[in-house]
């Protein structure tokens, strides 16, 4: 048996991928190009191949959380899709509890408690107990085991009381942890939770959490993938930062941040924020991974910056953004998060 | 709350075969228990089978004349007395492939959509166990659909069924091979294109017209009835109208029942690979998560 839980050498992922017409042709001149009529009859645009993991290579070890962090489309679920063998690789190897992910793939799934999709993953038109029966069957638990264990899960996941009701009428944070009961159902040594806390409101997301930290107690190695920095960061003994199907940083989440800790982060609250105070702020010293967002409808931005030295610069920040009407109306200077060692890797925040 | 300490490196799953029939058995099941739940089934179980022959039934009658004169030219070309009978069994044997075809044909892609099939797919069970449990129920379905066509035929129209029971049953036996590797081929092909509709009414209207639902397939141009002699519906229509109308023995049964073993052979098989090119070309392509 392998030393780590998972172990992934190379991963690439290729998508063939037909280009639409109107990518055919780039335009080269300044105004867009005009849309091509479809022609049923016309030459097919090419097949061109886009690359959603390129060469992910990362181990875990038993009982570790283990944390792969990164914006939509980074490559995340691609990469939790071929370790659960939902996907080949196009290249490269991963064994996942010493098991082969392309020539041991049922011995993959016996290890393995997978959550992908949520909520959407369970029957709606069963009961929270029949859909764990059900699973359970699929597990090819032994049937002496199955009525044990699935009042022991619908116990810890608090829904002895509606375990009979049909999961359409559960909440979306009731139907999360069904998913979960599911995921556990036959005692997998590694879990994989793809967003486990997506779409589930603050308080269901903080239990799911709590739930999480207690499964790697009880000794279950978790691969958790989230664009939440604070769940990463909350969670994980190690973190894969990944962008653009590539891991560009891995560490504990302590010394990711110490790799940023030279620089202080400046938090902003602008009212009346426009494009061009980003060059001003930028010609500063020292300032630089300048990101901007308007959180609601208000014309009031977030803007992070990371700086050198945030006195030093103090001034020129407030100088240069007061200019006809915008106003500085909070400002604070914190420690980085994962999302300034994020923002200082690839320049951009998690969330664009 | 309870906590579980846990370090074994194995799950609590023992697959053996035992373990993958249990698990055909769920399917089965959840299938059964979703289907039951949505209480249209008891409307289609008891409308259906009387609404689409009866478009045939009284086109005959009106054709046939007010005296009914017209029915002794129908009568020489099919060698059948009981026009209605001769329908209803045509046309039964259409709804169920139609159904199957509807059913068996979007069990996947439903699932697919539901967004559970990737949450299937993750355990260790057999994945053509997914097709095969399906089907289990909508055999059932189907077992019902057909008694209570009889009944409904019997009461309604006067059909009487002239042929031994069991024979009758044989021809339905021999049916399925045919019926649901046909289905079993529309649910791979239908994972891989995510659209079935175009293809489900081509083959359902190929049936329609080539396999003589409501007419004797003499009466079709030479090389239509050369078509329609490579179509397993032929023979089960054929072998159904003579175990039920004509109570004709075994051994004249036999000729269609072995082509129909032949055809059930041929569309098992190629349902099985055609699942397994599936299985393997979605696992590159992702298919079985997107929808």
């Amino acid at each position: 048996m392998s030393d780590w839980a998972i172990e992934a050498t190379n991963l690439v992922k290729r998508f063939p991928k037909r280009a639409s017409a109107n990518e055919e042709k780039p335009s080269t001149g300044g105004s867009a190009a005009p849309k091509r009529r479809w022609n049923p009859f016309g030459p097919r645009p090419p097949k061109t191949l886009f690359t959603a993991v390129d060469g992910v290579s990362l181990t875990i070890e038993r009982g570790e959380i283990f944390g792969l962090l990164g914006p939509n489309g980074a490559g995340k679920s691609t990469t939790i899709r071929m370790l659960c063998t939902l996907l080949e690789p196009t290249s490269g190897t991963a064994k996942v509890n010493g098991y082969d992910i392309i020539k041991q793939a049922n011995d993959v799934r016996r290890s393995l408690g997978t959550l992908l999709a949520g909520e959407r993953s369970i029957y709606w038109k069963l009961t929270g107990r029949e859909n764990l029966e059900y699973f359970a069957a699929l597990y090819h638990i032994p049937p002496v085991y199955i009525r044990k264990r699935v009042t022991e899960l619908l116990e810890r996941m608090e829904l002895t009381e509606r375990a009979n009701e049909l999961v359409e009428k559960y909440s979306t944070g009731m139907k999360q942890r069904v998913a979960i009961a599911k995921a556990l159902l036959a005692r997998p040594p590694i879990l994989l939770l793809d967003e486990p806390t997506l779409g589930l409101d603050p308080q269901a997301a903080r239990h799911l959490r709590e739930m999480i930290s207690q499964l790697k107690n009880e000794g279950h190695t978790i691969l958790l993938t989230t664009h939440y920095m604070e769940e990463a960061d909350q969670l994980s003994d190690r973190i894969g930062i990944i962008d653009q199907g590539k891991i560009i940083a891995l560490d504990t989440p302590d010394a990711l941040k110490q790799r940023i800790n030279q620089k202080e982060i400046v938090k902003l609250e602008v009212a009346g924020w426009r494009e061009e105070f980003a060059a001003t702020l930028r010609a500063l010293p020292e300032v630089d991974n300048i990101i901007a967002r308007r959180p609601g409808e208000a014309d009031l931005w977030e803007v992070t910056l990371q700086a050198g030295n945030s006195r030093a610069v103090l001034p020129g920040i407030v100088e240069g953004i007061s200019h006809n009407g915008t106003r500085l109306v909070n400002l604070n200077i914190v420690r980085p998060s994962l999302e300034d060692v994020f923002i200082n890797l690839t320049g951009k925040a998690l969330r664009d | 709350m309870m906590t579980t300490s846990y370090h074994s490196s194995h799950s609590l799953g023992r697959s053996n075969l035992r373990a993958e029939l249990r698990a055909l058995r769920a399917v089965a099941r959840r299938e059964w228990t979703i289907f039951i739940r949505y209480p249209s089934w008891v409307f289609a179980l008891f409308l259906w089978p009387m609404i689409f022959p009866m478009m045939y039934i009284f086109t005959g009658r009106a054709l046939s004349g007010p005296d009914g004169s017209g029915l002794a030219i129908f009568t020489s070309a099919s060698g059948a007395t009981d026009f209605i009978g001769y329908i209803a069994v045509g046309t039964t044997v259409w709804m169920w492939q139609n159904v199957v075809l509807w059913d068996v044909g979007f069990a996947l892609r439903s699932e697919q959509m539901r967004g559970t099939l990737e949450s299937n797919w993750l355990s260790p069970t057999w994945r053509f166990s997914y097709l095969l449990g399906h089907s289990g129920p909508q055999l059932i379905s189907m077992a019902l659909f057909i008694l209570v066509s009889v009944i409904e035929f019997g009461l309604i129209f006067g059909v009487r069924l002239h042929g031994n029971p069991l024979l009758m049953l044989l021809v339905v036996l021999v049916s399925v091979p045919s019926i649901y590797g046909l289905g079993f081929a529309f649910a791979s092909l239908v994972i891989t294109a995510k659209e079935a509709h175009t293809f489900v009414f081509l083959v359902r209207g190929l049936v329609m017209i080539f396999c003589g639902i409501t007419f004797p397939i003499s009466l079709l141009p030479g090389w239509m009835q050369s078509v329609a002699m490579w179509m397993p519906q032929t023979y089960m229509i054929r072998a159904a109208r003579a175990a039920a109308l004509s109570n004709a023995s075994l051994g004249e049964l036999l000729p269609d029942l072995a082509a129909l073993l032949g055809f059930g052979v041929f569309w098992m098989t190629a349902g099985y690979l055609l699942f397994h090119w599936m299985e393997r070309r979605a696992r590159q392509t992702g298919a079985i998560g997107q929808y």
